[in-house]
C-alpha cells in the first residue's frame, strides 16, 4: 500500500465543513471503530516492522524512519490493555502530530472519513479508568459507537517506570 | 526584503559580535589587564553599536550607548579610574546594551527608563570626577568641553555676503589663534566634515576628544563659511574647524589615525608648524572651542598593571595605582595548590595531559602589538580574508556531505569478497571516493568549528556574580580556550557548564574562613579547561574546594530512593549519584543552585550532543567534572552490533576492543552478575540483550564483548549478539518525537532506511546502580 497523504488532498473539504462539525479518519481495531480528528493526521502507511525501543511499555512498539526523522510507533490494542497486536503487511500505522511531535498509531485497519456534528459527540460515562483516560467523547455515526481517541493520553506514559 | 532590512539584520550580526568582543575584553579587563588597548578596543565597540543604533534611530540604544561612551571615554583618558566599581558599572551596562539591542531586533518597546539608574550612575561619576580634579584643566573648561560648546553667536541676520564677525562673547584676545611658536611637536590640523560624515553618525567632538588623548590641543571653529539665514540649508556643513596640537612624539600617522574612521568623509590637511597654512579666508574668525591637558592614561594604567603584577596570582583588588594593595593577605602562597591536586590526580587517574599551569600572570605587560587584540588586527592586516555566511548554508552543506558520508559508507558495505575480486578499479575508485568524503567532510566540519572562547568568555562574569552572591573568594582559571569544537556543539555548552560551575562555586569552594581554617588559600580557584583528545574533546571543570560529601549524597540518595539500604555503592558511583535527576545536596536551597535541577540537566543535554560526564572528586582537596563531547555532532564513526534481532551502534570512541565470548573468561560475583577478566583487570559486565529485555537465540559462546571506556577509567563490557561492522552515521534525536529512554543516546538511520538505536554505555552503567538498588 503507498502511503497517502492526507495533509494537502483533504484541505479543501476541510474547509467547506462548518464550525460545528467535525471530520474524523475512523480506524478499526478489531471490531471497534475509533477516530481522530483529520486535521492532525499527516500520513497514512503500512506497517512495515519498527525497531524496538528497551526500556518501554507494551505498547510502544518501536521507531521508524519517516523520511529522516525518528517516529515512534504506538499500539493502540496494547494501549487499551487487550495484549501487543501482531502486524502483518495490512496493518496501518496513522501518522500524527501530537503537539509539536510526530508519532504514529497502529491499528488494524482505515476505515472512513466520518463528518459528525460536535454535538453529536457524548461524554465517556464514568466507570472505567481506561475509557475516560484515553477517550474524548463517543459519537455515535451509522447506529456504530465510535471512540474519540485523546492522542496525548495514548502517548503519555511510555516510560517503563513513568 | 528591503535594503533597509538587509542592512539592519548586517547591523545586528554586527553587534552580537560587537557584544562578544566586549565580553572578551571585559573578562581580560576584569583579569586585570586593564591597559589602553583593551579600553578602545571597548571605547570602539560601544561606539560603533552607538553609531549604528544612531543611523536606525533606535533612540534608547542611542542614548544609553552614548552616556556609557562617555564615561568610558572618561576612563580611557585618565580621569575616572577604573576600579572595580567601574567595571562592575560597565559590565551591568553591557547586559543593557545587550537587551536594548535585542529589544530593537525583536521590535519590542523597554521601558522609558530602562538602564535610567545606570545612566545616572554614570553621570555620577563621571561628575564627581569633573569637580574633584584641582589640575590644570580647570572643571569648568572641561564641562563646556565635554558637555556643549561654547556659544557662540553668529550674525545670521545679515542678508549680503558680509563675513561674519567674531564672536561677540567675552573677551576677545583668549579667541584668537594663539602665538604660533616653531618647534617640533606642533601641528595644525585642518578638519573640514563633509556632509556625509554627519549622515553616518559621526560626531567631531569625539574626533577631537580623540585628539585632546594625544597631546595639547585647541580647538578653534571657522564660521566664515556659514550662509545668511535665507540660504541655510538645515542639513547644510557650515562649519570647519583649525586644531592646533601639540605633544612631544607625535607623528602626522598618529594624528592622521584619529581621524581614520571618517576617511573621505571629510578633508583632513595636517601641517607641522612653522610651515604656513593658508588660511581658506582672508581674515577667519576663530572660537576657541576647549583647551585640553593631555592625560597620561596610559603611564597610568602600566602602573596600574605593574602592581598587580606585583601581587598575583590573586583576583585583583587593586584600585588605584596608589592604592596599598600588596598589602592584602592574599599575596601569601596557596597551601594547596592546583599543583598538588594535579599530582593527586595524576597519581590516580590514567595519565593525561594536565597542564600544571601556574596561575596564569594575571596582567603581564604588553607590548602593544601582542594580546588577544593585537593578533586580530595582525591577522586583519596580514590579509586573512574572511566572508561572512549564513549558517543555515552551511548547514545545508553540512547535511548533504553527511549524507554522502552514509552513502559512501553503504557503496562500500556492498562490496563482497566476489566483488572485489573482479572488479578492482570500481574498488579502487571506491577507496579514492571514500578519502574524497572524509576530507570533505573535515573541511566542512572546520568551517562550523569555533573556538570554546565564546562560551568561556561568559564564565568569568558568572564567577564574578556567584561569588560576590555567594561571599566567597573565588577565581577562575581558564585554559585551552582556542579549542574548536562544532558550533551546535558549543551552543548546547552554554547551559551546562553554568551549571557546572554554579555548582563549584555553591557546593564546592568553601567559606574563606573555612578554607583559611584547612590550610588553604583564601581564595578558592576554579579552573575551566578545554583538550581535544582523539576524536573527542574534553571540557574539565575543576575547584579546590571541599569535594563531594559523599555520606551526605548517600543520605541523601537512600532517603530519595534512588539507592537501596542493603546496597554500599562504590565512592565513584556516590560521585554520579549527583547526576540523578531530582538530587541535591545543598544545605540550603540556595539562589544560585540546589533546586536539585542542575546536575542533571548538564547529563541530559550532554547526552543529547552525544556526549558524557564524569565527575572525581577528591575530598577536602577538591572535585573533576569532565564532559567528553564529540568534535562533530554531525557524523559519528560506530560499530554497527546486533542485540536480539535489531540493530544497536555503539560510539567507536568510547570502544576499547572487541573480543569473542568464547575466549574471554567471565567471573560471578556475589550480587549474581558477572565480571571479567581482562589482562588482570576486572571488568563490569552488561548483557545488553537481557538489560533491554530481549531475546538472545544465539548460543553463549558465539556472542561477542564489547569492551567500552566510559567517561573516567571504568571500563565495561557489553555482551551483543553479533558485530556487523564499522561505519559512519548521522544522529538524529529520539526526543525530537518522543522522549529520552534509558540507555540509548539517540538514534540513526541506517543504508537500508532502517532505525538503529545508540547505545548509551555510561547511562547503561548509571542504570545498574539504580538497579542494584531497587
Amino acid at each position: 500500500m503507498e502511503a497517502l497523504s492526507l495533509r494537502e488532498d483533504n484541505g479543501d473539504k476541510t474547509a467547506v465543513v462548518g464550525q460545528n462539525t467535525l471530520q474524523l479518519i475512523a480506524f478499526s481495531i478489531g471490531e471497534q471503530t475509533y477516530g481522530v480528528e483529520i486535521t492532525t493526521v499527516r500520513e497514512i502507511r503500512a506497517w512495515n516492522g519498527a525497531t524496538p525501543l528497551p526500556n518501554t511499555r507494551d505498547f510502544v512498539r518501536g521507531v521508524i524512519n519517516l523520511r529522516g526523522t525518528i517516529v515512534p510507533i504506538f499500539d493502540l490494542r496494547a494501549r487499551f490493555g487487550d495484549g501487543q497486536t501482531s502486524p502483518t503487511k495490512n496493518h496501518v500505522v496513522v501518522v500524527m502530530s501530537v503537539g509539536d511531535k510526530w508519532v504514529g498509531i497502529l491499528v488494524d485497519a482505515v476505515s472512513d472519513i466520518l463528518t459528525v456534528s460536535r454535538e453529536d459527540i457524548h461524554n465517556v460515562p464514568e466507570g472505567n479508568a481506561i475509557d475516560t483516560e484515553l477517550l474524548n467523547g463517543i459519537i455515535t455515526h451509522d447506529s456504530r459507537m465510535v471512540g474519540l481517541i485523546d492522542l496525548h493520553a495514548v502517548v503519555n506514559g511510555a516510560k517503563l517506570d513513568g | 526584503m528591503s535594503d533597509l532590512d538587509d542592512f539592519k539584520a548586517t547591523y545586528f550580526d554586527e553587534c552580537s559580535e560587537l557584544m562578544n568582543e566586549l565580553e572578551e575584553q571585559f573578562a581580560a579587563i576584569e583579569g586585570g589587564e586593564r591597559d589602553a588597548d583593551r579600553l578602545n578596543a571597548v571605547f570602539r565597540a560601544i561606539h560603533s553599536i552607538k553609531g549604528g543604533a544612531g543611523a536606525f534611530g533606535f533612540s534608547g540604544l542611542v542614548g544609553f550607548a552614548h552616556a556609557y561612551e562617555t564615561l568610558l571615554d572618561y576612563v580611557r583618558d585618565g580621569r575616572v579610574e577604573m576600579t572595580d566599581d567601574v567595571v562592575n558599572l560597565c559590565i551591568r551596562a553591557n547586559d543593557i546594551v545587550a537587551d536594548h539591542i535585542n529589544a530593537a531586533q525583536s521590535g519590542e518597546e523597554l521601558d522609558a527608563d530602562y538602564g535610567q539608574e545606570e545612566k545616572q550612575r554614570f553621570d555620577a561619576i563621571a561628575r564627581g570626577q569633573r569637580g574633584g580634579d584641582e589640575d590644570e584643566w580647570s572643571g569648568e573648561i572641561i564641562e563646556e568641553f565635554d558637555i556643549e560648546f561654547t556659544p557662540v553667536r553668529v550674525e545670521l541676520a545679515v542678508a549680503d555676503d558680509e563675513v561674519v564677525e567674531a564672536p561677540a562673547a567675552a573677551e576677545p584676545d583668549t579667541f584668537e589663534a594663539p602665538p604660533m611658536p616653531v618647534e617640533p611637536g606642533h601641528w595644525e590640523v585642518r578638519f573640514t566634515p563633509y556632509r556625509q560624515l554627519y549622515s553616518r553618525a559621526n560626531d567631531p567632538l569625539l574626533l577631537f576628544r580623540e585628539l585632546a588623548a594625544l597631546g595639547e590641543i585647541n580647538v578653534r571653529a571657522i564660521l566664515t563659511d556659514i550662509p545668511p539665514l535665507s540660504d541655510f540649508e538645515p542639513f547644510g556643513v557650515y562649519c570647519s574647524w583649525e586644531i592646533s596640537l601639540f605633544a612631544p612624539d607625535l607623528t602626522e600617522a598618529t594624528i592622521r589615525e584619529v581621524f581614520e574612521f571618517v576617511d573621505g568623509d571629510c578633508s583632513i590637511e595636517v601641517v607641522p608648524l612653522g610651515h604656513v597654512v593658508p588660511p581658506p579666508v582672508a581674515a577667519p574668525a576663530l572660537a576657541p572651542v576647549a583647551v585640553a591637558q593631555p592625560v597620561e592614561a596610559d603611564e597610568n594604567l602600566m602602573a596600574l598593571t605593574e602592581d598587580e603584577v606585583a601581587s598575583a596570582p590573586v583576583r585583583l583588588v587593586a584600585e588605584a595605582p596608589a592604592a596599598p594593595v600588596a598589602e592584602e593577605p592574599v599575596a601569601e602562597e596557596p597551601a594547596l595548590s592546583f599543583a598538588d591536586l594535579a599530582n593527586e590526580i595524576s597519581a590516580s587517574a590514567p595519565p593525561r595531559p594536565v597542564p600544571v599551569a601556574a596561575p596564569k600572570p594575571a596582567a603581564a605587560p604588553k607590548p602593544a602589538a601582542s594580546g588577544e587584540g593585537g593578533e586580530e588586527g595582525g591577522n586583519r592586516s596580514a590579509g586573512v580574508q574572511s566572508i561572512r555566511v549564513d549558517l543555515d548554508k552551511v548547514d545545508r552543506v553540512v547535511n548533504m556531505v553527511s549524507e554522502l558520508v552514509i552513502t559512501q559508507s553503504m557503496l562500500t558495505q556492498q562490496m563482497d569478497e566476489n566483488l572485489r575480486a573482479r572488479y578492482t578499479e570500481l574498488v579502487r575508485g571506491l577507496e579514492v571516493l571514500a578519502q574524497t568524503t572524509r576530507g570533505l567532510q573535515d573541511s566542512v566540519m572546520a568551517i562550523r568549528a569555533q573556538p570554546v572562547k565564546s562560551v568561556f568568555s561568559r564564565m568569568p562574569r558568572l564567577v564574578r556574580e556567584l561569588a560576590t552572591k555567594t561571599g566567597k573568594k573565588i577565581k577562575l582559571e581558564t585554559i585551552g580556550e582556542n579549542t574548536e569544537i562544532d558550533k551546535t556543539v558549543i551552543e548546547q555548552l552554554s547551559d551546562p557548564l553554568t551549571h557546572m560551575i554554579r555548582n563549584s562555586a555553591d557546593h564546592g569552594i568553601e567559606d574563606p574562613e573555612k578554607r583559611k581554617a584547612r590550610g588553604k588559600s583564601e581564595i578558592g580557584t576554579i579552573r575551566l579547561s578545554a583538550e581535544q583528545a582523539g576524536g573527542n574533546i574534553l571540557i574539565i571543570v575543576e575547584d579546590d574546594g571541599n569535594g563531594i560529601n559523599r555520606e551526605r549524597v548517600l543520605q541523601l540518595a537512600r532517603d530519595k530512593g534512588l539507592v537501596a539500604p542493603d546496597i554500599t555503592p562504590t565512592d565513584e558511583q556516590i560521585d554520579q549519584l549527583i547526576f540523578a535527576p531530582g538530587f541535591s545536596t545543598a544545605d540550603a536551597v540556595s539562589d544560585i543552585s540546589g533546586r536539585g535541577v542542575g546536575m542533571d540537566v548538564v547529563l541530559s543535554n550532554i547526552k543529547k550532543i552525544g556526549g558524557s560526564v564524569h565527575v572525581r572528586s577528591w575530598t577536602g582537596k577538591g572535585s573533576r567534572m569532565t564532559l567528553r563531547l564529540p568534535l562533530t555532532l554531525a557524523v559519528l564513526d560506530v560499530m554497527l552490533v546486533k542485540v536480539g534481532e535489531s540493530p544497536y551502534v555503539v560510539p567507536l570512541s568510547s570502544i576499547v576492543e572487541t573480543m569473542q565470548c568464547s575466549g574471554a573468561i567471565f567471573e560471578r560475583v556475589p550480587s549474581g552478575g558477572q565480571v571479567l577478566q581482562v589482562r588482570g583487570e576486572y571488568v563490569q559486565v552488561i548483557d545488553v540483550a537481557q538489560r533491554f529485555g530481549m531475546h538472545s537465540n544465539k548460543a553463549p559462546d558465539d556472542r561477542f564483548v564489547v569492551l567500552c571506556e566510559s567517561e573516567g577509567s571504568q571500563k565495561v563490557a557489553l555482551v551483543v549478539d553479533d558485530i556487523i561492522g564499522q561505519q559512519q552515521v548521522v544522529i538524529k534525536s529520539l526526543e525530537e518525537n518522543f522522549e529520552q529512554v534509558e540507555g540509548i543516546a539517540g538514534g540513526t538511520i541506517l543504508g537500508d532506511g532502517n532505525v538503529a538505536l545508540i547505545v548509551d554505555v555510561q547511562g547503561l552503567r548509571v542504570h545498574q546502580i539504580h538497579q542494584n538498588a531497587a
